[in-house]
């Protein structure tokens, strides 16, 4: 009878000690750091983590607010980079407008849907016009496609045309297509002038840009992993948002060409609410494209 | 003998031609009021056997999108029948003071609408058309600073679109609202196109603006 009670008392006590020390348990993580900048916890470790404590380190050298009523001191808020105005015109359909205004040999120009809103905005007018018998004028407000013509006719370089554009999108007067927004608020025009290249090549005959050979070697912030499947094991590629990243580069940089950024940013729905609001950090999956 | 019959069928036609048996009221048979210096007339449909048929015949369209709308689709917006559509198109249209706004697409409007009213599809007055500042200003509001336009001097406007199982208009009305437009400048003709069928008032075919 001792023996059992001593049995069950000892027992106890172990458990107690379980409870209390948790000698199993892999050391706490914690899951915020001292800003209460919330960690990933499962943060794979490539390359691309040198970004991530770059903006680790913005976030903690951010200046700390005290509130003047309760000196309390007021937790750092995620501030949204502005981002230029956009509109629904594909970038294929301006480029292409750019390369027709430019003479080039067999491209027609299209109506982009800016044009057409345009458009159907002055036969309204036209409309209230009739009825009313005022003069009414439809603004005119600068379009990407004229900005970019008037630049390239000059022969400036491409690093004055991103200041001209990007100006022109700070001022509200342009809007852009939404995958040359890049994740810190500005317009790409790496991928607007590497596009209007592209897109000349094919219209002179040349082959579409093959479909570059990316691996994590060569690709900053890509990862790749092996799925096994009941036949099969299937490659799955992950690629985490570097700083001045667009969904137009992030094309580019896996397909090739922009025309694939639709399918990129229908794999990756749950995360982007639009194909302008892409983040440093996001990990994106990169999907295989069906041949 | 044929000829009697002849002539009796042309009293009776004739009778029936010149009494107006379908009135817009008792003592009102027609409307008629100009919208810049163009005159329109609104009658009623006199053949009493007349039937609805085709698109206006419709009784039930999927809903969503096409669901009923409330009597009072907004705070101050007052609702309109056809009696004041047509007081509102005699005053503030003649007067040069307002305006009937057909808020359907430029197809459904060219298969027929209101005498006297203008398109203005309900999506360009939404805050995502950058020429939208441009139709408020054409509506008669003023540029009042940066970005804020002066609406004391706008017109009046009645909206209506496909009829009370229509969203058009009443978006139409909730992104004038959103824009500052004010609402006792507002007006929701419910019934729409099909209510003006259905009543056998003078339908304007294919309008087209400009």
């Amino acid at each position: 009878m001792i023996r059992t009670t001593v049995a069950l008392f000892l027992f106890a006590i172990v458990i107690c000690g379980l409870i209390v020390f948790r000698p199993f348990t892999e050391g706490e993580e914690t899951t915020a750091d001292r800003l209460g900048t919330p960690i990933d916890t499962d943060v794979e470790v490539t390359r691309s983590v040198t970004a991530d404590l770059a903006t680790l380190k913005e976030a903690a050298s951010a200046p700390l607010t005290t509130n003047a009523v309760t000196g309390l001191v007021e937790a750092p808020r995620r501030i949204d980079v502005a981002r230029p105005n956009t509109d629904d015109t594909r970038l294929s359909d301006m480029t292409n407008n750019v390369l027709a205004e430019l003479g080039f040999a067999g491209v027609q120009a299209v109506t982009t849907n800016s044009q057409a809103q345009r458009q159907s905005t002055s036969d309204i007018l036209a409309g209230i016009e009739a009825a009313t018998g005022h003069r009414s004028v439809l603004e005119e407000s600068e379009t990407l496609e004229a900005i970019v013509i008037a630049a390239l006719r000059a022969g400036e370089t491409d690093e004055r045309i991103d200041t001209i554009v990007n100006e022109a999108a700070a001022a509200g007067t342009v809007a852009v297509p939404e995958i040359l927004v890049t994740s810190d608020g500005r317009v790409d025009t790496h991928v607007l002038l590497n596009n209007i290249v592209t897109q000349a090549q094919i219209a002179s005959g040349g082959a579409a840009p093959a479909i570059p050979d990316v691996s994590p070697d060569n690709t900053e912030g890509m990862e790749v992993r092996f799925v096994q499947r009941a036949t099969d094991e299937v490659q799955a590629r992950f690629y985490t948002v570097q700083s001045g990243d667009s969904l137009g580069a992030i094309s580019i940089k896996f397909f090739g060409s922009i025309e694939h950024y639709d399918a990129i940013f229908e794999a990756n729905k749950g995360l982007l609410s639009s194909p302008d609001r892409i983040r440093v950090g996001q990990r994106l999956v990169i999907p295989q494209l069906d041949a | 003998m044929k000829y009697r019959i002849l002539t009796a069928a042309l009293c009776v036609s004739a009778t029936a031609g010149t009494a107006q048996d379908v009135r817009i009221t008792t003592f009102k048979t027609d409307s008629t009021f100009t919208l810049n210096d163009q005159t329109f007339t609104v009658t009623r449909n006199q053949d009493t056997e007349a039937m609805l048929s085709g698109e206006y015949a419709l009784t039930s369209r999927a809903c969503p999108p096409h669901c009923l709308q409330p009597l009072v689709v907004a705070d101050g917006v007052a609702t309109l029948a056809e009696l004041e559509v047509l007081t509102f198109l005699e005053g503030h249209v003649t007067g040069g003071t307002g305006l009937l706004i057909d808020a359907r697409s430029p197809a459904d409007y060219a298969t027929g609408s209101i005498p006297g009213s203008v398109n203005v599809p309900f999506p360009t007055l939404a805050p995502d058309n950058r020429y939208r500042n441009d139709i408020l200003r054409a509506l008669g509001a003023v540029d009042k600073g940066e970005d804020s336009l002066d609406f004391t001097q706008a017109m009046a406007l009645s909206l209506y679109s496909g009829g009370p199982w229509s969203d058009d208009a009443p978006t139409a009305i909730e992104s004038l609202l959103a824009a500052g437009y004010p609402a006792e400048k507002l007006f929701y003709f419910r019934g729409g196109i099909q209510a003006w069928a259905h009543a056998g008032l003078t339908i304007h075919q294919s309008q087209n603006p400009g």
